[in-house]
């Protein structure tokens, strides 16, 4: 390839002088003999046919619109196609700071604001930082209209709302009758979660091991299948760990 | 592939070799001197035979060589041909790469077998590895790193090009083996340490004592693995040694070797070349490295630690929720930014798979394909360095 981009001003240096040497109509035969490029150059018709006419540029829907957070409702044609997220794209604020492609995305959704914009309220109006500053603010406004709806899931949601006198009162009620002041019924009473209560107020060794105890004893009677489907569950869910699934 | 069964070879096979252990006797330090022809015996081993043997024998035969001599070696089709087919320089005599293939299991003298120059190929090929890895995916974890170095250098991979270079063992080392064929044998110790690092006193202690990742990046060898003390029994150790484990370790020294060579008769940038070509080339995926124990947790961890919104996982698009074989497409989204998205059969499942693509595409950050390393810049007219981006560390 190198060898290739270095003879190839070479062959056009020598390309017009072979020209002139045709004009002249050579009455020395030596001289146009001289001048024979030495490199064969590929001729017109295969470099046309296999190159330039298939050098077009992409539709504009082929591009991936970065405007948006995601697709628009309405939009038909997803190109490129729907596949599976690749994490070698990295998310817009996963780049650190001094990425070009931070700057390149900011310009664009910049570019993308104003434009909605002046379609929107006016064409004549030209960009200003005050124009894009109001705009990016009202596609904060119409972004979270535009977000597909929240998943119902356990999450962390702390509160703060418990002071060392509840501790020690979870503590006291869960020392005096773990079985009846469980572990949910703790949380539902103090309003936090199971997990703050398991770590604020642990339950006796000897609880915990009655507890174990009657889980060994559930296990046991346990059949084959519900047995095997355990373990299969456990298998799936490391396999889904190790990006198999 | 063929299979080598060493348990099925017949008794003279394993038998100790009567000059095997001459060699292996003499210490790593001391001047080495062997004497090719039969007539001349060297004053030290002749001191050591007995008196009866030494005066009745008027021209004793010697010992057989453990390898082939390095006289034989310009006359091996084998190594000419893989002398060509490498395009190694002229500078490199076959003898060096005759050399490169005595492993030390066949011939435990340092002065005959390829241990120096696989040392120091190794130490060049870690370095230029190591140094690819940490500019182009500067945010990768540690364990990662080491699995990823393991999967450039590691002696299965360094196997896998030595065989692709046409390298072939022998059956058995010996002196009349062509000295184009590699010399090894299993079952044998290495008698030259070529593996530097710590041993801890803790080792002791075995199984029970917890080593962390911080230790296997101070005290560890370049893959994070445990240096073994050699202090242990060799008869014990050679029992537990694999014979898979030797075999890809022998093949492995073999292209460390080639690589040491060319560092030594042509010099840095004919060595970090011939790297890049060989092993650098070889394609890796990193995002099939990762196993996570608890995606959700550790993507909420990352967006507190740098100060993003808490991530909140959103139902993009969903088919045949009431079928049998329902897919959901779950987008994983902190504030307004979108970090990842995973599809599945069940929407903890979708979730979880978007939390790990997002975690991978943190974790995965490239700031190119074509990154600048530091041994770029002893080329001459290099360009002023840049520095690369350095992450912070890793979540949990």
């Amino acid at each position: 390839m190198d060898l290739r981009s270095l003879l190839r001003p070479a062959s056009q240096l020598v390309g017009p002088l072979r020209h002139l040497a045709a004009a002249s109509s050579s009455p020395s035969s030596s001289s146009a003999l001289l001048l024979v490029p030495l490199i064969s150059t590929r001729g017109h018709k295969t470099t046309a046919r296999t190159k330039r006419s298939l050098k077009m540029a992409p539709h504009d829907s082929f591009l991936p619109s970065r405007s948006a957070a995601f697709p628009a409702a309405d939009q038909i044609i997803y190109n490129p196609p729907a596949s599976e997220a690749s994490p070698e794209h990295t998310p817009f604020i996963f780049l650190p700071r001094n990425d070009p492609r931070r700057l390149a995305i900011l310009r664009l959704r910049n570019n993308n604001n104003n434009n909605n914009n002046s379609t929107f309220s006016d064409p004549s109006q030209p960009s200003s930082s005050s124009s894009s500053s109001s705009s990016s603010a009202e596609a904060a406004a119409a972004g979270d209209g535009e977000l597909p709806p929240e998943m119902r899931y356990k999450r962390r949601q702390p509160k703060y709302n418990l002071t060392k006198e509840h501790i020690d009162e979870m503590r006291r009620l869960r020392a005096e009758d773990p079985l009846t002041w469980s572990v949910q019924r703790l949380a539902r009473k103090f309003e936090c979660s199971t997990v703050f209560v398991q770590m604020a107020a642990p339950a006796p060794e000897e609880h915990l091991r009655w507890l174990r105890a009657k889980m060994e004893r559930k296990k046991e009677r346990w059949g084959p299948i519900r047995t095997a489907a355990r373990e299969d569950r456990k298998r799936r869910a490391e396999m889904l760990y190790r990006g198999e699934l | 592939m063929k299979r080598i069964r060493p348990s099925r070879w017949s008794g003279q096979l394993l038998q100790a070799r009567r000059g095997a252990g001459i060699p292996a006797a003499r210490t790593p330090l001391c001047l080495a001197v062997r004497c090719q022809s039969t007539s001349s015996v060297p004053a030290s081993d002749s001191s050591t035979l007995d008196s009866s043997s030494s005066s009745s024998a008027s021209s004793p035969p010697a010992p057989p060589l453990p390898a082939p001599s390095f006289d034989r070696a310009p006359q091996s089709a084998k190594l000419a041909a893989l002398h060509a087919r490498l395009s190694l320089s002229k500078k490199i005599p076959l003898q060096t790469l005759a050399r490169a293939l005595v492993t030390p299991s066949a011939d435990a003298n340092p002065n005959f077998n390829n241990a120096n120059l696989a040392y120091l190929g190794s130490t060049i090929i870690n370095f230029h590895v190591y140094e690819y890895l940490v500019c182009k995916w500067p945010r990768l974890p540690m364990a990662i790193l080491y699995e990823a170095l393991r999967a450039y250098a590691g002696d299965e991979s360094l196997q896998q090009v030595a065989r692709r270079w046409g390298v072939e063992a022998a059956a058995a080392p010996g002196e009349e083996v062509d000295p184009g064929l590699l010399q090894w044998k299993a079952g044998e110790s290495n008698v030259v340490n070529t593996r530097w690092g710590y041993i801890r006193s803790e080792a002791a202690k075995g199984k029970a004592w917890r080593r962390g990742l911080s230790s296997r990046v101070v005290l560890d060898s370049d893959f994070g693995d445990q240096v073994s003390s050699t202090s242990s029994s060799g008869a014990s150790d050679s029992e537990r040694l694999e014979y898979n484990t030797l075999q890809s370790e022998a093949f492995g020294s073999v292209v460390q070797a080639v690589i040491g060579a060319i560092y030594t008769h042509c010099g840095r940038d004919e060595a970090k070349a011939f790297v890049k070509s060989h092993i650098l080339s070889r394609e890796l995926d990193p995002s099939r490295l990762f196993q996570f124990k608890l995606p959700t947790r550790e993507l909420a961890m990352l967006c507190a630690r740098e100060g993003f919104e808490p991530p909140v996982a959103r139902l993009e698009s969903e088919t045949g929720r009431l079928s049998r074989t329902p897919v959901y497409v779950v987008g994983i989204y902190s504030g307004k930014e979108k970090l990842g998205e995973g599809t599945g059969a069940s929407l903890d499942v979708a979730r979880r798979k978007a939390c790990m693509t997002s975690l991978k595409a943190w974790y995965l950050y490239s700031p190119g394909n074509k990154v600048r390393v530091p041994s770029d810049m002893m080329e001459p007219g290099a360009k002023p360095w840049t520095a690369p981006h350095i992450d912070i560390g890793e979540i949990i």
